[in-house]
């Protein structure tokens, strides 16, 4: 591949995100505030407020204007980097996503460690070793594991790990007795403690679709005449696995990250609930069912931009790769 | 390729968990005179007048309750008519010089946890912020009554007000506690929400914030210039899950060590019982859940309901709701059948009358007197070809409310009337019920310790009256009963539940209390109805 061609490669698929990142964005917009559902009724519930207290409140958060215009206000503050300010929290926008994210990160981040680590060795090792036992027991393993709906199984851990065993905390994200003095290694391991059993629950169910579709991949490719050349070659048989048949079965996985990414954030809502982890998942949630827009286009505004760079960063990761794929 | 064995990862976790195990284990220990309690939302804003819109949560005003004194606590009785259910806090003692002016005498002990000493000033500065709409709109419209605060010297504080009426101390005390002023007047009003003082406030309670940490926890030290006495407690740790479960699951692993709001689902009283380092403590709580009759047609506002404006109806329903059953199968024996619109917090409920029991055939001859018969033998009744079907919407979000629902829909299906239960998202819901857009509301609310709150909901031009519930009898009484007119006020607020029971324009179906675990560690335990953790400076930790 040319560098020039590559270059004109980026430029086009940068404008398409771009494009698509800005009608994701007012497509959320628009479909959220046509919904029912009034964005005081959390601010209002129980409490006596005048026709003027609540006429107020609708002009401090700009809901008494057309849509349009509230559109305008959106796009401007978005551009000076402002997403405006909770209608439930009462706070900018910005500060509660900044709060949010490095819990979000830390769990997504670890769930994708653990997945792409551990699925896809034990996807390759499933593949070298078919139709033996280990293959077996792994391939039903990876089936139940598929199949535990993730909130069933945060709470049988938070039970039998966190309440009956103790052995992990059952929720939180960090001890508060364990104060600000506490040394560096102390804070990790308490953070580490933490997170062991989100990070688990969320993990499995990606782990075992990872696990399937490298074994998928790797037996395709193991059956493919340049391994067979490879092996005749008198290349060690881990040579031929990792260095020659792996590489060339990554390409599902790597689709397969780029959907993950976005769900880090979308898809973590019922764990981050059950172990009470402070991250984005929850806050996006509790913004939907409470009509907090400017919190909720927060949330879309990271999860559109997390759709578009991983699909983005797939289709690069595909090019660079394969030399076979053609830049389009 | 080494040979793998699963025994090893295994053993590896288990070994990691052993020692952090262990790790955790050293630091809860160094932490005896601590306390770690777990609620549902994170206090963002606990300072007095900047608690409003969105900003007026339990978490706020709970934690404003442990940072900031007030003038004078509600007594055990929890009566807020008169001047003698109070208890002194910063205020030494009180007095009267007329029917409109009340004077305090602040406590000289009293200090800021700067070492200031609580000036009548920081009291003049205070309700001078609170009065004003602009600030404080739903403070100032619950001092409407107060003319003028003024100081006399340092220590001397008089309230004067425009009538006089009964709570006007309680007014004087409950909804604002004071502000240092030498801190906060050179911040202009509309700065203070976005002000430092926010993140780091220094109030005249009896603990100081350490530390927030967004979505996770609040830490608290006890103030060791109290004047009232160092709390034994230490530490206070208000963490944060939004999550029930999540709440159950941090106070079964041992994480925290007490909890609000246990109950329902009744199941967590076994889970919490089998703990046998943990008590149940149940509290009056301000809550109250009623089924509201909509007065006008949905549809047309301008007319009246087609079915419910019919006074027989209406309390056809009530009797032929076993609301006693109702209330069992969700809180247990942590509830009541409430006569009127009463939570157990309002203390006029201890003279009322107790709430009308289940009456099924007197609730069919109710309708048939008003002429619902079942002339097509469906089981419905119905009138001139119309059947007797009306709708309830309720939130999807509360569990309790769709508990009982169902239920209702049962036990009026025995006397012919059908329920379609709708449930619906809580904005959605919100929305229809602010504009009447329904037949029968499921409502719940939070009620302040005064029964005047009782005019915005039942009076004819209530600020809560979305039903149109209107009774000029019921305003005549509310006014009298809000304005002490009479010798006897109790009287006058019994008066006002019995017309309201009589008109039936709402069934009301719990009044609970609410139900907290506290570790058997801590003595003295005492929470108050008022504002949970309130009197959290008496408790002792066991040794």
């Amino acid at each position: 591949m040319e560098g020039g061609e590559l270059s004109s490669w980026v430029v086009r698929r940068l404008v398409d995100s771009t494009i698509t990142f800005a009608l994701a964005l007012t497509l959320a917009f628009f479909l959220m505030r046509v919904a029912p559902g009034d964005p005081l009724a959390r601010v209002t519930e129980g409490r006596t407020l005048s026709p003027a207290e609540v006429a107020a409140l609708r002009t401090r958060y700009g809901l008494e204007q057309p849509l349009i215009r509230q559109f305008g206000s959106f796009v401007e503050g978005l551009v000076r980097g402002d997403l405006g300010v909770s209608i439930e929290y009462g706070r900018p926008v910005t500060a509660l996503l900044a709060e949010r994210l490095p819990a979000t990160v830390l769990l997504g981040g670890s769930v994708l460690l653990l997945n792409f680590s551990l699925g896809l060795w034990l996807g390759v090792r499933q593949a070298v070793r078919r139709g033996t036992a280990e293959d077996r027991w792994l391939t039903a393993l990876s089936l139940m594991g598929y199949a535990i709906p993730s909130f069933w199984l945060g709470l049988v851990l938070a039970w039998l790990i966190g309440i009956e065993l103790r052995l992990l905390p059952a929720a939180g994200m960090q001890d508060p007795l364990l104060g600000t003095d506490a040394g560096f290694l102390a804070r990790a391991v308490d953070l580490l403690r933490h997170l062991v059993l989100p990070a688990v629950t969320l993990s499995v169910v990606s782990i075992a679709a990872t696990m399937r579709y490298q074994r998928t991949a790797m037996l395709e490719v193991l059956q493919l005449p340049f391994i067979t050349t490879a092996r005749a070659k008198g290349l060690r048989e881990q040579d031929v696995t990792w260095r020659h048949a792996w590489r060339n079965a990554l390409f599902p996985v790597i689709t397969l990250f780029g959907l993950w990414l976005p769900l880090l954030v979308t898809g973590s809502v019922f764990v981050e609930a059950v172990f009470a982890w402070p991250g984005l998942g929850s806050l996006a949630a509790s913004a939907v069912w409470g009509r907090d827009y400017p919190v909720i286009m927060g949330c879309v505004l990271l999860v559109a931009g997390l759709v578009v760079t991983a699909g983005f960063l797939t289709d690069l990761a595909y090019t660079v790769l394969d030399p076979r794929v053609r830049l389009a | 390729m080494t040979r793998w064995s699963p025994r090893t990862p295994i053993a590896a976790i288990v070994a990691v968990c052993l020692l952090t195990h262990l790790a955790a284990a050293q630091s809860s220990q160094a932490h005896h005179r601590s306390i770690v309690i777990v609620t549902g939302e994170q206090p963002t804003v606990p300072v007095p007048t900047l608690m409003e819109g969105a900003a007026l949560t339990v978490g706020n005003l709970e934690l404003a309750d442990q940072l900031f004194l007030r003038l004078a606590g509600l007594g055990p009785s929890l009566t807020t008519a008169g001047d003698r259910n109070f208890v002194p806090l910063l205020a030494r003692s009180w007095t009267r010089r007329d029917s409109v002016t009340l004077v305090f005498d602040l406590d000289p002990r009293a200090r800021w946890q700067d070492g200031a000493p609580v000036t009548a000033r920081d009291v003049v500065f205070t309700f001078e912020r609170a009065r004003n709409p602009r600030i404080a709109p739903r403070l100032a419209a619950l001092l409407r009554h107060m003319t003028a605060v003024t100081a006399e010297g340092d220590r001397r504080v008089v309230f004067r007000y425009a009538q006089a009426y009964p709570e006007q101390l309680y007014d004087a005390t409950f909804h604002a506690a004071p502000l240092p002023s030498h801190l906060l007047d050179s911040i202009p009003p509309e700065a203070l929400a976005r002000s430092s003082f926010v993140g780091q406030p220094v109030g005249s309670g009896p603990y100081r914030l350490v530390r927030s940490v967004a979505g996770q926890f609040v830490e608290l030290a006890a103030n060791d210039r109290f004047f009232l006495g160092k709390p034994e407690i230490e530490r206070v740790f208000i963490r944060v899950a939004a999550d029930p479960n999540a709440r159950i699951n941090l106070l079964m692993s041992g994480q925290a060590d007490a909890m609000d709001n246990v109950v329902p689902p009744l199941n967590n009283l076994q889970r919490l019982r089998a703990d046998t380092s943990l008590r149940l403590i149940p509290v009056p709580s301000p809550t109250l859940g009623f089924l509201l009759f909509n007065q006008k047609d949905p549809r047309d506002p301008a007319q009246p309901h087609p079915i419910l404006s019919e006074v027989r109806v209406r309390r056809a329903i009530v009797l032929g709701l076993n609301r006693q059953l109702m209330v069992r199968a969700v809180f247990g024996s942590y509830a009541e059948v409430p006569y009127g619109p009463v939570s157990p917090l309002l203390w006029i409920r201890h003279r009322s009358p107790k709430a009308e029991r289940h009456q099924p055939t007197e609730a069919r001859r109710l309708l048939a007197d008003a002429g619902w018969k079942d002339s097509d033998n469906d089981g419905i009744l119905d009138q001139n070809g119309r059947p007797l079907i009306l709708s309830l919407s309720l939130p999807n979000t509360s569990a309790i409310r769709r508990q009982m629902a169902l239920l209702a829909q049962e036990q009026l299906r025995q006397i012919g009337i059908s329920l379609e239960v709708q449930q619906m998202e809580f904005p959605v819901w919100s929305e229809r019920r602010n504009a009447g857009r329904f037949d029968v509301d499921f409502t719940a609310v939070t009620q302040d310790p005064s029964p005047s709150g009782l005019t915005q909901g039942w009076s004819c031009g209530g600020g809560t009256n979305v039903a149109r519930y209107c009774n000029p009898r019921v305003d005549s009484l509310l006014s009298r009963a809000v304005l002490g007119s009479d010798q006897n006020p109790i009287r006058i607020w019994i008066a006002v539940l019995r017309q309201i029971e009589a008109d039936a324009p709402a069934a009301f179906i719990y009044a609970p209390s609410y139900v907290y675990a506290v570790r058997n560690r801590f003595r003295n335990v005492s929470i108050s109805p008022v504002s949970s953790w309130q009197l959290l400076r008496e408790w002792k930790v066991a040794n």
